[in-house]
């Protein structure tokens, strides 16, 4: 194995074409919206006497209700949405690798543990979400952990079952029965296997997240109704569908091709990772 | 065997109790009163502070829930603040749209996402397979309540074919109760088929490429039987896995059906709750989903050690 | 293979057919229906009790199935309702009044005084207007079955007036069982002797209400007019659902599922007057005037100075055309838009508002030095949700350091009633709406109140102003009443009690087959509406 070269690029992509173009996406979104107060204008600024303006070329797409500028707000609104997808998805999978791996490996933990873990589990995403935050008000520290918090059983018992599957298999039992440290048994061979579930489940969560933004915005409850976020965006504009679409569609869309992004990335990270799934190939 | 279903009941109830102390810590913290909430926006304070006393929310926060947990272990679940009846009642009016709905989701989803996961699989790179992947990735990307709207506006409003919103009990005829159904179930199920299409798939893959499987190709055993006998009976475990979790997320997904279609079930009902601050409403609601939930999971995981016998406790 | 497509394709077919013999079922449905009307109310029927509440919603439940002694006509003049005659003494202290025949309770029993009797304590014990005729009141009791007797302490000029506001919460007569529950209980039935009855087996809390005609109501000889004269109902079945997403209504609405939406968004109005099947009407033509509170027992606006700097600040019109375009209009007086004692007294010194330099240069005289200023936003109320934006980016470009605290209205309506500092929790202004016809009435209304810390939520003080306000329920003529309101109004923009955003009108959607709704302020009866 060489190092990796540039001109590997393109022979990478044909082999992991699901990696490029989710991740490609990926990235582009995190840098148009890092770069958003470079070319985007004010989204905050409100103009009361400019409400649902069709398109121009001062306002691309518009302005919704407050006579805010529609772009500007799709723009900045990445910043929000992936930041709410990313972290509550980091938050989840670190909670969830070390909980589940635990509780896989270890019985006597595993009882109280996956048990807590239910607990948490057995209320629906959406209604502890709500709970969580009617307990602090809107913000977005709040929503990323009410987010991560249903969504973390969900990876640590995925990533316990793949354990539990593990630890049956002949070459772990023999490994162990041939006497190698635990730690070593759990790095070289557990570890490894729980990956594309991560990887699977941790895309699947970033997603989730962004839609559960979504949802609680849909209800009300979500980012604070003053901060620009897809979701925020989309529920606050329902009714002006048939006046003013682009105030729906344009962050409709972005959400849209952002999970999407997301869910190729993680389907395609899956096949580049797992060693047998490539040996398939 | 027994012992261990003996274990997993006894847990079971920590569970519960967990969340019951989890569910009244959390909402008696809550800001908000739902005495303000009856009194109306131009009350005053005085008629504000009279409903709090007569409700009982002055009471000391053990005490208050001391006498929820007795009333419950006797089955009386309380009173709806707000409608002033028993919130038994008003969760078994709502519980036939729910069940109705959710069922309906359920077995919608579970038939097409395995069955696409499935055929993914077999496959796998193929042009099925990128379709397929396609599709569940899309379908994971679209929030249930845009779907909901665009279902809605094409069927209901510009076709004509079906409601607008509402539901109707079964009991006046399956007719109308399935017609009610079909664009909310619908609605929901595309996440959920998306859902399970993708952990089926991932799963199917990671039971085919086992050597045993490439031994049995080897033997000139069919792809059919491959797939079906051995393959499915191994990638059930994360498959059932996900099928449990998903009851919670669909739950979620209820709740945003219900409002968008306007169904009158348990999902609306706590969200009003909670915006209430209806506490009994809110307090047996979650404390009914929690225990259908583990009841659910504690069935899956029973069903772990007849699928996959290696599973042991 | 083959048998999996042939299943495939005999699941088809059922499905199918499954979908198209419901579709005939609801054709025949439709044509041969009776007429039952579904209406979309602006909120959900949470409480029965219209006593118990001040809810709009719960005071057109109240007038559904319960009767009132008086009624106001469409002029606002007291007519006499579930009253025949009645008698006033020659030293005007004592008040006889007799029930009319044919009244009945919903279980068939009679109407007499004695519940008659028990409804006005128990309302007198909460309405402001009932509470003003209890500490008037030497004795309320009833003289035989059919005659009840209020005699005053004092002479009492607007005490018909009172006994018949539509402010709620409402004199609704209850029977006397009922009635001698405190009024911070909610009864527990749903018995009146209105002209319809509840239909308590079909109620489902949070979705769906149904009220029934009472076929045996008598109704007056007199035709109706406003809420006086004959209650007569034209209809079968009136079903209440409660659709709480605007857009689902408004499909509904569409689609002929719903026949009346109270509350449609604003900004859907236009698309509901191009369909050809809806009307958009207006009901409560003298409206509502939006106004914010300001907490002036903290800082800054325990200083008059930045109070009067919101004057200066908020343009009305930049408010309105956000929060109600077309239909919202720039309002001067507290006492409303377009009542008996609206007028313009002591506004030339601040126009209409929208002077940012003038604002700031208040803020500045008033010592503000950069200390935080809470808006609280209730984001489950449209008005509320968009207006504190507005708000706070007109603070933000005068250098204000505001921020904005999100919540439901529930959660606004716990923090409003802290009057600690803002770092202990306390607030700075939030937005809410009153109807005209209770701010016309400063003895009905609490937000007219300045006697500080009894006052409503803000808690301003102005013992000038108490002064005059207590003169209100003494002065006997309309044109007295009128001087004394320029002169409340002028200490109230002095010493700023609140500050005004606009005044409005909310317009309903209905179906074109829908016709003959009565439009007051406050209420929607439902009597004489038709279906076609």
């Amino acid at each position: 194995m060489g190092r990796l070269q540039l001109s590997d690029l393109p022979r990478l992509a044909r082999r992991y074409p699901l990696v490029f173009i989710g991740g490609g996406l990926l990235t582009l979104l995190i840098i148009l919206a890092l770069a958003a107060p470079l070319y985007a204008g004010d989204p905050v600024n409100i103009n009361p006497f400019k409400r649902l303006q069709p398109p121009s070329a001062e306002m691309w797409f518009g302005s919704d209700n407050l006579g805010r500028d529609v772009f500007a707000r799709t723009i900045f609104g990445a910043r929000i949405s992936l930041m709410v997808g990313l972290l509550s998805a980091a938050c989840a999978a670190l909670a969830g690798l070390l909980i589940g791996v635990i509780a896989g490996y270890s019985r006597s933990f595993d009882n109280v543990v996956m048990r807590i873990m239910d607990g948490l589990m057995s209320i629906p995403t959406i209604l502890l979400a709500i709970a969580l935050i009617s307990l602090t008000g809107p913000g977005i520290g709040i929503l990323i952990v009410a987010i991560a918090i249903p969504e973390t059983p969900a990876v640590a018992r995925l990533v316990r079952s793949v354990v539990l599957g593990v630890r049956q298999r002949p070459y772990v039992e023999a490994a162990l029965c041939g006497g190698a440290r635990l730690p070593k048994v759990l790095w070289r061979h557990i570890l490894p296997s729980t990956v594309p579930a991560l990887m699977v489940q941790g895309a699947t969560v970033c997603a989730s997240a962004i839609l559960t933004e979504a949802g609680l915005s849909f209800l009300g409850v979500g980012v604070p109704p003053e901060i620009p976020s897809w979701g925020n965006m989309i529920a606050s504009s329902r009714l002006y569908l048939a006046i003013a679409p682009l105030t729906i569609f344009a962050p409709g869309i972005c959400l849209a091709v952002t999970v999407l992004a997301v869910n190729l990335l993680g389907d395609g990270l899956r096949d580049m990772f797992d060693p047998r799934s490539k040996r398939r190939r | 065997m027994a012992a261990y279903v003996f274990r997993r009941l006894v847990s079971t109830i920590a569970v519960m109790a967990m969340v019951g102390i989890f569910v009244f810590l959390l909402l008696r913290l809550a800001p908000g009163d739902p005495a303000a909430m009856i009194a109306g926006r131009s009350a005053t304070e005085e008629m504000i502070a009279g409903i709090r006393e007569k409700l009982g929310l002055n009471d000391p926060m053990p005490v208050q829930f001391i006498h929820w947990v007795r009333d419950m272990l006797s089955g009386d679940f309380g009173t709806s603040i707000f409608a002033g009846r028993p919130v038994l009642e008003l969760m078994s009016q709502r519980l036939e749209p729910t069940v109705s709905l959710s069922s309906l989701t359920m077995l919608v989803s579970v038939m097409i996402g395995v069955s696409f996961g499935i055929l993914a699989a077999w496959r796998a790179g193929g042009p099925i397979d990128r379709l397929l992947t396609a599709f569940s990735a899309l379908g994971f990307s679209v929030p249930v309540f845009v779907v909901g709207y665009f279902l809605v506006y094409f069927f209901a409003m510009r076709a004509q074919l079906l409601p607008v919103q509402g539901y109707k009990p079964i009991s006046q005829g399956l007719g109308p109760w399935f017609e009610h159904l079909i664009l909310p179930t619908v609605a929901l199920s595309v996440a959920y088929i998306a859902f399970i299409a993708r952990i089926t798939r991932a799963s199917m893959l990671e039971v085919l490429s086992e050597d045993y499987m490439r031994t049995a190709a080897a033997k000139g055993a069919s792809s059919f039987a491959m797939l079906f006998h051995h393959a499915l009976k191994n990638a059930g475990v994360p498959i059932l896995t996900v099928v449990g979790i998903s009851f919670a997320y669909l739950i979620g997904g209820v709740v945003l059906t219900e409002t968008v279609f306007n169904i009158p079930g348990i999902g609306r009902l706590v969200v009003d709750a909670i915006n209430n601050r209806d506490y009994p409403i809110i307090q047996s609601v979650l404390i009914l989903t929690s225990g259908l939930y583990v009841f659910i999971n504690l069935t899956v995981d029973l069903a772990y050690t007849l699928i996959d016998p290696r599973i042991r406790y | 293979m083959t048998i999996s497509r042939r299943e495939i394709i005999k699941t088809g077919l059922a499905a199918g057919a499954a979908i198209s013999i419901p579709s005939v079922l609801r054709a025949k449905a439709a044509s041969g229906s009776t007429p039952t009307v579904h209406m979309v109310k602006a909120n959900d029927l949470r409480i029965f009790d219209p006593i118990f509440t001040a809810t709009n919603v719960t005071a057109d439940h109240g007038l559904a199935i319960y009767d009132t002694l008086f009624g106001l006509d469409s002029k606002f003049m007291p007519q006499p309702q579930m009253v025949g005659k009645w008698s006033v003494s020659a030293d005007r202290k004592t008040y006889t009044f007799e029930l009319r025949d044919g009244l009945a309770w919903h279980d068939d029993t009679p109407v007499t005084a004695g519940d008659c009797v028990a409804s006005i304590r128990r309302w007198g014990q909460v309405a402001p207007g009932g509470q003003l005729i209890m500490e008037r009141a030497g004795d309320i009791s009833k003289k035989d079955d059919k005659t009840f007797v209020i005699s005053l302490k004092e002479p009492l000029g607007i005490l018909i007036d009172l006994l018949a506001d539509l402010s709620p919460p409402c004199l609704f007569i209850m029977r006397e069982k009922d009635a001698s529950r405190p009024a911070t209980e909610q009864v527990t039935t749903n018995i009146g002797s209105g002209p319809f009855r509840f239909n308590d087996a079909l109620v489902k809390p949070g979705a769906s209400y149904t009220y029934d005609r009472n076929e045996k109501y008598v109704p007056r000889q007199e035709p109706a007019d406003g809420l006086a004269g004959g209650k007569i109902v034209k209809v079968d079945r009136i079903i209440w659902d409660n659709i709480s997403d605007p857009q689902t209504a408004f499909a509904a609405l569409q689609a002929g599922e719903i026949d009346y939406v109270e509350q449609p968004p604003n900004d859907l109005l236009s698309v509901i007057e191009s369909d050809p099947n809806l009307v958009v009407d207006v009901l409560d033509k003298s409206g509502k005037s939006m106004l914010l509170r300001l907490n002036c027992l903290q800082k800054p606006f325990d200083n008059v100075k930045a109070r009067q700097a919101m004057l200066h600040l908020i343009d009305q019109e930049a408010f309105m055309s956000v929060l109600a375009p077309k239909y919202g209009a720039s309002v001067t007086s507290i006492f409303g838009g377009d009542t008996l004692y609206s007028n313009d007294e002591n506004t030339g010194w601040y126009k209409k508002g929208g002077d940012p330099e003038k604002a700031k240069q208040l803020f500045k005289e008033a010592g503000y030095a950069g200390e935080k200023v809470v808006v609280l936003q209730a984001t489950d109320w449209a008005p509320s949700n968009d207006g504190s934006q507005l708000l706070a980016a007109a603070l933000r470009n005068i250098g204000i350091n505001v921020e904005l605290a999100p919540s439901d209205w529930g959660g606004l309506s716990t923090r409003r009633a802290k009057k600690d500092s803002i770092e202990n929790g306390g607030w700075s202004m939030f937005i809410t709406s009153e109807a005209d016809f209770s701010l016309a009435n400063p003895l009905a209304t609490p937000l007219l109140l300045a006697n500080g810390e009894s006052a409503w939520y803000g808690w301003p003080k102005n013992d000038e102003y108490e002064a005059l306000r207590a003169k209100w329920a003494t002065v006997a003529t309309l044109e007295e009443r009128k001087a004394l309101a320029r002169q409340m109004q002028g200490l109230w923009w002095d010493f700023v009690g609140d500050v005004r955003l606009g005044h409005y009108v909310s317009p309903m959607a209905r179906r074109k087959t829908l016709t003959d709704i009565i439009g007051l302020p406050q209420v929607v009866p439902m009597w004489n509406m038709q279906k076609a």
